[in-house]
C-alpha cells in the first residue's frame, strides 16, 4: 500500500512542495490552508507553552489526518539552539498521544539521503526523477519568491486598486494544477506578462517598510493575517529579505553568518539561535537604506526573537526609525492586529513626510 | 575595585565559586542581596515582556548593582564540552558532545550593556573553542605522520585518559578563567591560585551534599523530588520557599542536582527521550534515570514562566514519571504568582500521596 503523505502549511511555498512529492510520485494529500479552527484544534492538544508554529503544525495535520493521511513529513533541524529542533519528537509524541496512529518521518540533513534512499527502495523512485523533482521544486520555490516580491512593490502603485492580488491569485491557483515543467516555463511567461501589464504610478513617494523576524510569522500570510497586503492597501511598500531560498543559501554557505556576526557587533556578540542575528541585521539595513518603518513579527515567546527584541529597540531609539513589535499566537485576533497596524501606518506616513521636508 | 555579582540565574550554577575566584584575586565582593520583591519588581519593569520569569529577576539584581559597585560580572556561558563513552558498537569509542547553554544566556552581557551604565565584565565560555584534537592532529602531520595514523594515536591517547578527562576539562577551563585574571591585570599565578581555591571550596560542599542526599533517601517520610533549573531551586523567593513549606507539610524534599550521578553511559535510552543539546536538559534527564532507582513517593516540577527549554523538557519529564506510575505535579511560577493558590496546590497533592 502507498503511503498517503501530509505536511505542514507554509504560505505559499506550500505549492512547491506538494509539487516535490508529486513528481516524486507518491500518493498525497494537501494540508488545508491555515485556519482559525486548525489553530484553535492544534492548540487543544499540543504543550501550552511550546511556540506558536507547533500549534499551527500540528492544526494542519489533524485535518489532514481526518482526510485520510498516514504519513507525515516534517523537516528537522539539527543545528541551531532554538527549540525548532525538537519539533519532529515532540510533534510525534502529540500526536500519538492524542490517540493519531501515522507515520512520522523526520528528515535533517544528516539522515536526507539515507531516509531518500529507502523512500525509493520502498516506492520504486529512480533517481533521475528524485533529481527531476527537486529540480522543478526549486524552480517554483524561486518564481513563487518573485512573485511575492513583485506583489510587494505593485501594490502600492497600482492604478486600479486590487489588480495585483487578483493576478496573484490566480497564479497561485493554477500553480497548483501544473505537473510539468514545460508547461510551468509557458505559464512563467504568461503571467510574468499580465504583471507587467499592471498600470502603476511612477511618481508617486510611497513609504517603505521592512518586515524582519521569525522565518515561518513572515513569509506565511495565513499566520501574520496577511500584513503584506494591508499594508500595501494603505500604499505602504514592504521589503521583506528573509524567505525560504535565503535559509537555504544560509545553510549551504557558513560564511554568510560570519559576515552577519561582524556587521551586528556592536549590539550583540554571540548567536542566540534561530534567526536572531539575521533580524538586527536587517533593521539596521533598513535603517541605512532610509526606510521609514520596521515591523517586527514573532511568534509568542519565541526564543531567539524575543532574546534580541531589546537590541531592536535600542535601535529604533538611536535611530528614530518607527517601530512595531507584534507577537501572534492563537489568542491573537484580527481586530487588534488592525488597530496597531493603522496606528503603525499613521506614525510612517508622518515620519516619510518629515524626512522629506 | 569591586565587582558585582547578581545573585540570580547562572550565579546558582556554581554559588560560591565565582565569589572565591574574585575575592583570591583581591577584588571586592559586591553581591547582590537575595530576590526580593523590589527586585522583581524592577526587573519586571525594565525587561521584556515575553523573556521567562528568571530572566525577569535576572534584571532585577542586575538594576539593584548599578552606580554601586565599578564592574558587574555578566558571563557568556556558551557550551560545555562533554565526553561521553561508548562501548556498545564494536569500536569503543569516545564521543565528544557539545552541549549548549539556554540562547538566552547567550545574549546576557549584549542586554545587560543596554539595562545599565556600570561597565559590563564578561567572559566567552565556550569550550568547543579551544578543542584539544584538532592541535593533536596538526602535531601528527608535522611529524610526518598521516592523518589516520595520528587520529588512531589521538583515540589511544583519549581512551587512556579517560580518567584524567575530567581533569582536563578544568584545565580549560582554567584557562578561560586565566584569560579573565588577565582583563582584570592580574598576574597569572595569582589567577592560577584563584582557581584552586575556588574549586577546592566548591568541591567540600559538593562533598556534603552527597552525605546529605544519602541520609534524606534513607528517611521515612514521604520524599518528594523537586525538578527545575537551580536558579529556581535554590532561590527562595522565586519558588516561594516550597522547600519550607514542604517540610511543614510532613514531607522531605530532595532537589534533582542534589541527586549524584555516575560516570557511565551508554545510548540505548535514546528512544525515551530526545539527544538534548542543551546541557541542563541532558543532566536532568539522566539525574532522573538515577533518581528512578530509589524509592520516591512523588514529584514536583517547578519551571517559570516562557521558559522555553522546559516546554520541551516538561513532555519527557512528565513522561518518564508517568509510565512509572509516580504522581506527577507541574507548577508555574511567575511574578503573579501567589502564596495561597501555591499552597492549596502542595497540600491538595501531598493529601494524593497518603
Amino acid at each position: 500500500m502507498k503511503p498517503k503523505v501530509t505536511f505542514a502549511y507554509w504560505g505559499n511555498y506550500t505549492i512547491a512542495f506538494k509539487t516535490l512529492f508529486e513528481q516524486l510520485g507518491l500518493e498525497i494529500i494537501p494540508p488545508e490552508k491555515t485556519n482559525e479552527i486548525a489553530i484553535q484544534e492544534g492548540a487543544k492538544i499540543s504543550p501550552e507553552l511550546y511556540c506558536f508554529p507547533l500549534k499551527v503544525n500540528i492544526g494542519n495535520y489533524i485535518s489532514a489526518i481526518k482526510k485520510g493521511a498516514d504519513t507525515i513529513f516534517m523537516w528537522e533541524n539539527i543545528g541551531g539552539s532554538c527549540r525548532q529542533r525538537y519539533y519532529g519528537v515532540v510533534q510525534k509524541k502529540v500526536l500519538r498521544d492524542a490517540g493519531f496512529k501515522v507515520k512520522v518521518l523526520n528528515l535533517n540533513s544528516k539522515n536526507l539521503f539515507s531516509k531518500i534512499r529507502e523512500l525509493q527502495r520502498n516506492n520504486r523512485i529512480s533517481f533521475w526523477q528524485i533529481i527531476r523533482a527537486f529540480r522543478f521544486t526549486l524552480k517554483e520555490l524561486k518564481f513563487i519568491e518573485k512573485l511575492e516580491e513583485k506583489a510587494q512593490h505593485l501594490r502600492p502603485r497600482e492604478k486600479i486598486k486590487g489588480k495585483t492580488n487578483e493576478i496573484l491569485r490566480f497564479a497561485f491557483e493554477n500553480l497548483e494544477k501544473i505537473d510539468n515543467e514545460r508547461e510551468f516555463l509557458k505559464f512563467k511567461k504568461e503571467i510574468f506578462k499580465k504583471i507587467s501589464g499592471i498600470e502603476i504610478d511612477k511618481n508617486k513617494k510611497i513609504p517603505k517598510v521592512g518586515l524582519v523576524g521569525e522565518i515561518y510569522t513572515v513569509c506565511d500570510g495565513a499566520i501574520n493575517f496577511g500584513i503584506e497586503e494591508k499594508l500595501g492597501r494603505e500604499e505602504i511598500e514592504v521589503h521583506r529579505e528573509m524567505d525560504l531560498t535565503y535559509h537555504l543559501k544560509k545553510g549551504i554557505f557558513p560564511w554568510k553568518d560570519w559576515i552577519i556576526q561582524r556587521k551586528i557587533m556592536p549590539y550583540l556578540r554571540s548567536t542566540v539561535g534561530g534567526h536572531g542575528r539575521d533580524a538586527i541585521k536587517e533593521m539596521l539595513d533598513c535603517v541605512k537604506n532610509g526606510f521609514d518603518g520596521v515591523i517586527h513579527l514573532l511568534p509568542f515567546g519565541c526564543m531567539p526573537e524575543v532574546t534580541i527584541r531589546p537590541i531592536l529597540e535600542k535601535i529604533h531609539l538611536e535611530s528614530g526609525i518607527p517601530f512595531l513589535s507584534l507577537s501572534l499566537d492563537e489568542q491573537v485576533a484580527e481586530a487588534g492586529i488592525n488597530t496597531r497596524l493603522e496606528a503603525f501606518v499613521d506614525v510612517v506616513r508622518n515620519y516619510h513626510r518629515s524626512k522629506k521636508s | 575595585m569591586t565587582i558585582g555579582i547578581p545573585r540570580a540565574l547562572i550565579y546558582w550554577k556554581q554559588p560560591h565559586f565565582w565569589e572565591t575566584f574574585f575575592e583570591e584575586l583581591g577584588f571586592k565582593i559586591l553581591l547582590s542581596p537575595s530576590t526580593n520583591k523590589e527586585i522583581v519588581e524592577m526587573g519586571v519593569k525594565m525587561a521584556d515582556p515575553e523573556t521567562c520569569f528568571s530572566q525577569k529577576v535576572y534584571w532585577g539584581h542586575l538594576l539593584w548593582l548599578e552606580g554601586k559597585c565599578d564592574l558587574i560580572f555578566v558571563p557568556r556561558l556558551k557550551a560545555v564540552a562533554e565526553h561521553s563513552f561508548i562501548s556498545h558498537s564494536r569500536f569503543a569509542r569516545v564521543t565528544e558532545e557539545k552541549l549548549e547553554y539556554c540562547p538566552k544566556f547567550f545574549g546576557l552581557p549584549d542586554l545587560g550593556k543596554i539595562l545599565v551604565k556600570t561597565p559590563i565584565l564578561t567572559e566567552n565560555f565556550d569550550e568547543r573553542k579551544e578543542k584539544f584534537e584538532k592541535t593533536l592532529e596538526r602535531l601528527g602531520k608535522k611529524l610526518n605522520k598521516k592523518r589516520e595514523e595520528a587520529k588512531k594515536a589521538v583515540k589511544t591517547a583519549f581512551l587512556n585518559e579517560k580518567e584524567l578527562k575530567e581533569k582536563e576539562r578544568k584545565e580549560k577551563f582554567e584557562k578561560t578563567l586565566e584569560r579573565l585574571g588577565k582583563k582584570l591585570n592580574k598576574k597569572r599565578e595569582e589567577a592560577k591560585k584563584a582557581v584552586k581555591t575556588a574549586f577546592l571550596n566548591e568541591k567540600e560542599l559538593k562533598e556534603k551534599e552527597r552525605k546529605d542526599f544519602f541520609e534524606k533517601i534513607n528517611s521515612k517520610k514521604s520524599k518528594i523530588v523537586l525538578i527545575s533549573h537551580p536558579y529556581n531551586l535554590y532561590d527562595d523567593y522565586v519558588n516561594l520557599r516550597i522547600k519550607e513549606k514542604l517540610e511543614k507539610l510532613g514531607a522531605e524534599s530532595i532537589f534533582i542536582d542534589e541527586v549524584p550521578t555516575k560516570e557511565e553511559t551508554s545510548d540505548k535510552k535514546q528512544e525515551i527521550w530526545p539527544k538534548f543539546h542543551w546541557e541542563f536538559g541532558k543532566e536532568i534527564m539522566e539525574k532522573i534515570q538515577e533518581i528512578l532507582k530509589y524509592k520516591i513517593t512523588g514529584v514536583i516540577e517547578i519551571s517559570s514562566f516562557q521558559c522555553g527549554c522546559d516546554a520541551v523538557l516538561k513532555e519527557f519529564v512528565e513522561k518518564e514519571f508517568k509510565t512509572k506510575k509516580i504522581p506527577f505535579l507541574y507548577l508555574l511560577i511567575d511574578e503573579h504568582t501567589g502564596e495561597a493558590g501555591f499552597q492549596t496546590r502542595l497540600e491538595a497533592f501531598i493529601d494524593t500521596l497518603k
